[in-house]
């Protein structure tokens, strides 16, 4: 066991009450990155698990992000972006849709709880939304615990 | 059945073998000598009874070497993308199934319609050589898991026939042409209705299964990458899987890394994937390729409408197209 996975577990080898989940998520720069903005600027108080990674589209987002993503240790991951009919280029999200959908149902075929992957609409008002959506994902993978699965195995 | 009748089986299908062996070559050499095409993909006898390779020959004195029998498994599409950047007309035999790789690569623009001739051929369903007990000695083999499951026994396209094949973009039609009989016989398409049965009992399976399922699988792939190769979809000109600078599977091929390849091989092909099942008769390490495959189409049925790939060359692909109503379960 890694010295990373060390710190989940305490000495009785129970799972660690103080372990906080890492997720990653992919958040289109045009609303999801503005209502993450918004959020800190309006100080809403949300857990620091989230790491965002900014695209220029939701659409930009693809599989592998995500998959590379476990890999490299997250316990979840979020791909967010405009709403349906609001997408900057007009059309990229509703093909984020359409492959997401799709993708999170593999996942689960792999064997991945689909609570690990998912994705949200969140527009750059939406910072009250942007703010639950977090919350709310940060304590269903908390919940759920680290994740291993498809974890690198250097 | 008697060995009498299986007998009379086996003669019938080797007559009718040398009968389409024949039409191929009469077919081919005449396409090449009159330089309507400048070369020729097809079938040529193998060096074992129950191996029938693909071959690419230029010239008419070649034609000789082509044969078809129920080892001619390979669909040869995927090897006209040698042919992408070229102008030269190129022919290729196609059973059912492969046909629907020419759609595919017209589709994807990988090659020009008009520069292709296609030959369907009629289809008596291909012998499953895994099954073969004495080298030496042909004998009678169970068809391949793909040919029981076929849906598209009579090519979807064609510019010429051998063996009076019909070609329609018809799915489950019955196989025709000088080999219906036999594919009937021999149970071409008779476990049609199977084909989302493996699916099935991996989605049964607890989460934690099917990881350990698909872990299994993963810890056996020795990424040869055959099942890439092999297959019409996978037509990238650079395939992330060989690209090293932009690292984004490390070479080591670890259950994880593998499951990073197998998890975006499927994906790169959802929607597209014609369901030849080559990928899945390639891998030499028998990993159930398909069920991927086949979990994207049945979920891909469910989502976005009824499609199967490689059939209209007019039908947009389901995940390059969109419906401002299409289902939604992110929010
Ligand atoms: S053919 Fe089989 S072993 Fe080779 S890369 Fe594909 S899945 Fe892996
Ligand atoms: S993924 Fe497999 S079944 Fe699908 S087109 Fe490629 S080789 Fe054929």
């Amino acid at each position: 066991m890694s010295a990373v996975d060390e710190k989940k577990v305490n000495a009785a080898g129970q799972p660690d009450p103080n372990w906080e989940p890492n997720i990653v998520g992919f958040a289109c720069n045009w609303c999801t990155y503005a209502g993450a903005d918004l959020a800190g600027l309006s100080r809403m108080q949300y857990p620091p698990n989230v790491k965002l990674i900014r695209v220029p589209c939701s659409g930009r987002a693809n599989p592998q992000f995500v998959l590379r993503a476990f890999q490299k240790g997250a316990d979840g991951v979020l791909v967010a972006g405009c709403h349906p009919g609001d997408c900057h280029y007009a059309t990229g999200n509703y093909f984020t849709r359409r492959r997401f959908l799709l993708f999170q149902r593999l996942l689960e075929f792999s064997g991945i709880d689909p609570r690990r992957f998912q994705a949200r609409w969140i527009s750059g008002a939406e910072a009250p939304k942007f703010r639950d959506v977090v919350t709310q994902m940060a304590e269903e993978v908390k919940a759920l615990g680290p994740n291993r699965k498809l974890r690198e195995e250097l | 059945m008697s060995d009498n009748m299986r007998n009379n089986v086996r003669d019938n299908m080797g007559h009718m073998n040398n009968q389409l062996t024949q039409e191929m070559r009469d077919l081919a050499r005449e396409l090449l000598a009159s330089g309507e095409v400048k070369g020729l993909f097809g079938w040529t006898k193998g060096s074992r009874w129950y191996l029938t390779p693909p071959v690419f020959i230029t010239k008419p004195e070649e034609a000789d070497r082509l044969c078809y029998d129920e080892f001619a498994v390979n669909n040869l599409t995927g090897l006209l993308l040698d042919f992408r950047d070229s102008q030269d007309k190129i022919a290729v035999f196609v059973k059912g199934c492969d046909s629907r790789g020419i759609v595919r690569l017209v589709q994807d623009n990988q090659l020009k319609r008009e520069n292709i001739v296609v030959i369907g051929v009629p289809c008596p369903g291909m012998g499953d050589k895994g099954a073969v007990t004495d080298h030496r000695q042909a004998q009678e083999l169970p068809l391949l898991a793909k040919c029981l499951e076929c849906r598209y026994p009579n090519p979807v396209l064609a510019d010429r026939t051998i063996g009076a094949v019909t070609v329609t973009t018809e799915p489950s039609a019955a196989p025709s042409g000088a080999t219906a009989e036999a594919a009937k016989g021999r149970g071409v398409g008779s476990k049609e209705a199977d084909r989302f049965a493996q699916v099935e009992a991996i989605e049964k399976m607890s989460p934690d299964e099917r990881y350990a399922f698909w872990q299994a699988q993963n810890k056996k792939c020795i990424r040869c990458y055959a099942c890439r190769n092999i297959c019409p979809a996978c037509n990238c000109r650079e395939c992330i899987f060989d690209s090293d600078k932009k690292n984004w599977v490390n070479k080591a091929a670890t259950p994880t890394d593998n499951a990073f390849f197998g998890i975006t091989r499927a994906m790169h092909v959802a929607g597209r994937c014609v369901e030849c099942g080559e990928c899945e008769r390639v891998c030499p390490m028998d990993i159930p390729i398909m069920a991927m495959n086949r979990k994207l189409i049945g979920d891909l049925n469910e989502l976005f409408g009824p499609y199967d790939a490689g059939v209209k060359a007019d039908e947009k692909p389901p995940l390059g197209a969109f419906k401002l109503d299409d289902p939604e379960e992110f929010m």
